[in-house]
């Protein structure tokens, strides 16, 4: 059966979202040559093609961003469109929620929904893969993204093989569920250093708005 | 008191649940300073991510829209009510919109709370909130729990409390008010 990829990431091409689909599929293509149909929420102009492409596909997976421990907007508007279709072949459902925040937890709630969710589309629930700590991806050396990227291409051969997650694969991204005492005691030192903030200052400095950093506009 | 209502309806014209709300509005000017916005009569776009709010504009939004009305209303309110018709399980994609853009609001400076990452404050003070929706005809208790905690993690992240969460199909417009009244 062919596979549908939907990008939910309000960042469209440009996001984290799309360096984990690439990973996914490098490991999915080892096992599966046909094209994967790859489709950005984004852009808008394409909602009734898009809906006409998930009317359509057999196996579907959707990846996002959190956005406030939820979907984004553009996703929840992409669920009410799929929602007034009447499904008229059987489909399996997948998901993958990564967010900047490096624990899981944030996402588990979002995960009871996807799950209702699926089951309101009558269709099949494949689970939710849920990883923390991908914000910056894309300007990390390559020794600190190897192991998400490998476990991200294991996790796209074993879809391609069993058209499902695989359970121990699942439950390596999940880790940490929440935070260690171990990294509580290394935030508290890097906090004290000023190391904890250092991606947003270095950024803030970057754009001239390290002075402004306290502003409150709106009181 | 001060109050912001967020109108979610999806619709546009004339609908039960708008005009539930006017009411609501109508009879909370009373006794209170509100805001009432009708998120889908206004010109929001959704958040991009692009977090130039946190470190180009620290705590302004750079789309140029009507969210800015809605930033300083929710933050100078006491309280806050989330309104929506449920769709697909959930509140609104139109009400989704703009709890997402709320982040503005935020610092980008991370503290470790009950052994979660979450964002600092930018405000000293976030107003608490209420939901206030309308049921599907396939809504369950199910769903109800799940938009329930969701909205619980949204107060952990934006420093405040969901007071309450009513129907507009079984709470009568009185009682609302009594319950915001009393908060």
């Amino acid at each position: 059966m062919k596979l549908t990829i939907f990008n939910g990431s309000p960042r469209g091409e440009q996001s984290n979202s799309t360096i984990l689909i690439e990973q996914f599929l490098i490991g999915y293509n080892i096992i599966n040559s046909d094209n994967v149909s790859i489709n950005y929420i984004l852009k808008s102009k394409l909602e009734k093609e898009r809906k006409e492409i998930f009317q359509n596909a057999d196996i579907i997976l959707i990846f996002f961003p959190l956005y406030t421990d939820c979907m984004p907007g553009i996703v929840k508007k992409f669920f009410e469109d799929i929602a007034d279709l009447k499904i008229n072949k059987s489909k399996k459902i997948g998901f993958i929620v990564q967010s900047g925040f490096p624990e899981a937890i944030h996402s588990t709630f979002v995960e009871r929904y996807l799950n209702k969710f699926t089951k309101r589309l009558k269709c099949e629930y494949l689970g939710t893969v849920i990883k923390g700590g991908v914000e910056g991806i894309k300007i990390m050396p390559p020794f600190m993204t190897k192991k998400l990227f490998s476990r991200f291409q294991d996790l796209g051969e074993y879809f391609a093989k069993n058209e499902c997650f695989s359970p121990e694969i699942k439950k390596k991204l999940l880790k940490p569920y929440k935070m260690s005492l171990g990294r509580k005691i290394m935030f508290f030192i890097f906090s004290k250093t000023g190391m904890a903030n250092f991606y947003w200052n270095s950024n803030l400095k970057k754009n001239n708005a390290f002075e402004k950093r306290f502003d409150k506009p709106f009181v | 008191m001060k109050i912001t209502i967020l109108n979610g309806d999806m619709n546009t014209g004339d609908s039960h649940f708008s005009d539930y709300l006017i009411n609501l509005t109508d009879k909370l000017r009373e006794n209170n300073s509100v805001n009432l916005f009708h998120l889908n009569k206004m010109n929001l776009h959704y958040c991009i991510g692009c977090w130039s709010c946190w470190w180009k504009t620290p705590g302004r939004c750079i789309i140029n829209d009507d969210a800015e009305k809605i930033f300083k209303s929710v933050i100078n309110s006491d309280f806050v009510i989330f309104a929506s018709p449920l769709m697909a399980g959930f509140i609104s994609s139109c009400l989704k919109k703009i709890t997402d853009r709320l982040i503005v609001l935020l610092h980008p400076y991370i503290e470790i709370r009950n052994g979660e990452s979450h964002h600092k404050k930018r405000y000293d003070k976030y107003p608490d909130f209420g939901l206030l929706l309308e049921k599907e005809k396939d809504t369950d208790n199910e769903d109800l729990n799940i938009i329930k905690d969701i909205y619980d993690r949204f107060a952990v992240n934006f420093h405040s409390q969901r007071k309450y969460m009513k129907f507009i199909d079984y709470d009568k417009v009185e009682d609302i008010i009594n319950e915001t009244n009393n908060i």
